[in-house]
């Protein structure tokens, strides 16, 4: 397995959040982790690759776990998107995807740029190289944020709701480089309620409430035979335009 | 005024002899300001509880006493424990470290104001802490204080005035002695004034430029 996420619980202050969260994904695997608003899918993800250490539980990648003391390196092969991008504002884009590869895994600056190019590529952003994020619309930071993440050749990328800080007319270019990446073979964990992506895209689709998978299985089966009431109501809300 | 100017020529060389003096007081002192502070404001925002107390005990003591009576001290006081320094180098380390608390400060509050999303960025990546600060937050953070920093500048090129007080023959004490040989005080504060705003515009025009040349959109 890839990724081994083993019983993870996470409290913050008296509060539980993750109540035992367990699940696993092969390498090539879309899984899209859904459920209503506060119900810990951003928790779990930064639990994923040790940004909220969790209180319990164990994270193996590749079938190494995760410690405090091999963070950074497994940080490099656990990207994250974030939902409002976090792109680093004094850099300009092609700066922004070089920078890990530069400076995290031994490139030159020549190789650093060159392959920072050609991600930008991947994600349909070379004209915009060399603009600051801020002159960048929400859509081409999320592209670029994306490019910055596979500049590290990761294994896995966690994607936090990468479409919900954007307008609706720009969801659709993020969704489609996610949905390349899915096929070119990407292992992926979107948390997201695009339905559209977890149907084309997603092998599994999770849901989670309250700190607990409640359900989870292929997206056919999930949307069409949902098995618990509290994944029907869900599906309901968001399928009918609601904010869940 | 042309007695003025005339006054003026003539005592400006001697004057001007303390220039070397007054400017190599102030750029030593704000460097040591810079990296003292840079290491205060590290320690105020990620050190722990310690160093924090440390770092800040730091600060609230140098700007909370008049930088004269911290020349004073370290001139005329740590000797009767034994440190002795010449007066330029006692004026450089009073002004340093009184500078580096404010700095520090200032320092501290810019890497604030960077959102915390860029620090999650970078550590996200795989950057540890401290490289995370110096390659994303630092770069962010030294823009976003230029304008508190500028002021810090022209301030303490003023502050090295004050040396003339331990001795050190920089520009004002040469003033005061021509003042006393011809009783000119009227005339040669003028000049000296003069020679002050003359510096200060020019570092306050260098230092908009700087802020103009590194300037980056949505900083
Ligand atoms: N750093 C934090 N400190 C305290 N509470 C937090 C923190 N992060 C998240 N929470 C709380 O944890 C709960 C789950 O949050 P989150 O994982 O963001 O949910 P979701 O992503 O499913 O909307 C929320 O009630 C939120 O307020
Ligand atoms: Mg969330």
């Amino acid at each position: 397995m890839l990724l081994r996420v083993e019983n993870i619980h996470k409290s913050y202050g008296a509060v539980e959040i993750l109540k035992g969260v367990s699940f696993e994904m092969a390498p090539g695997q879309s899984k899209v982790i859904m459920g209503p608003s506060g119900t810990g899918k951003s928790t779990l993800l930064r639990c994923v690759n040790h940004l909220s250490p969790p209180d319990q539980g164990r994270i193996f990648v590749e079938g190494e776990e995760l410690t405090a003391k091999n963070l950074n390196t497994m940080r490099q092969k656990v990207a994250f998107v974030f939902q409002d991008f976090n792109l680093f504002t004094h850099l300009r884009t092609v700066e922004n995807v070089a920078i890990g590869p530069r400076k995290l895994r031994g490139f030159s600056k020549s190789a650093a740029l060159d392959l920072a190019y050609k991600e930008l590529d991947r994600v349909g952003l070379s004209d915009r190289a060399d603009a600051y994020p801020a002159e960048l619309s929400g859509g081409q930071q999320q592209r670029a944020s994306i490019a910055r993440a596979l500049a590290m050749e990761p294994k896995l990328i966690l994607f936090d709701e990468p479409t919900s800080a954007l307008d609706p007319e720009l969801t659709g270019e993020v969704v489609s480089v996610m949905n390349k990446l899915a096929s070119e073979g990407m292992t992926m964990l979107v948390v997201s309620h695009e339905i559209g992506f977890a149907r084309k895209a997603a092998d599994e689709v999770i849901f989670m409430e309250g700190g607990k998978i409640i359900e989870q299985g292929p997206p056919s089966q999930l949307f069409e035979a949902p098995q618990q009431d509290r994944t029907r109501a869900f599906l309901n809300v968001i399928e009918h335009g609601g904010d869940a | 005024m042309s007695a003025w100017l005339d006054f003026a020529m003539e005592h400006l060389p001697y004057v001007l002899e303390g220039l070397p003096t007054t400017l190599g007081l102030w750029i030593s002192a704000m460097a040591i300001g810079a990296v003292l502070g840079l290491a205060l404001a590290w320690a105020r925002i990620y050190g722990n509880r310690p160093i924090y107390a440390i770092a800040t005990v730091y600060v609230e003591i140098f700007r909370g006493t008049p930088m004269l009576v911290q020349m004073l001290f370290i001139y005329l006081g740590l000797p009767e424990i034994g440190i002795t320094f010449d007066p330029l180098t006692a004026a450089i380390i009073a002004i340093g470290l009184n500078t580096a608390a404010y700095q520090a400060e200032y320092l501290r509050g810019a890497v604030r104001s960077v959102p915390a999303g860029q620090m999650t960025a970078a550590r996200a990546l795989g950057m540890g802490k401290f490289q995370a600060f110096t390659t994303i937050i630092l770069p962010q953070a030294l823009r976003r204080v230029i304008p508190q920093w500028s002021n810090e500048a022209i301030l303490e090129l003023k502050y090295t005035s004050i040396a003339y007080a331990i001795g050190v023959t920089e520009i004002t004490a040469r003033a005061e002695k021509i003042g006393y040989e011809t009783f000119q005080f009227f005339e040669v504060f003028l000049l000296i004034a003069a020679i002050y705003v003359v510096m200060t515009s020019v570092v306050a025009q260098l230092l908009q430029l700087l802020e103009k040349k590194v300037a980056v959109p949505g900083l």
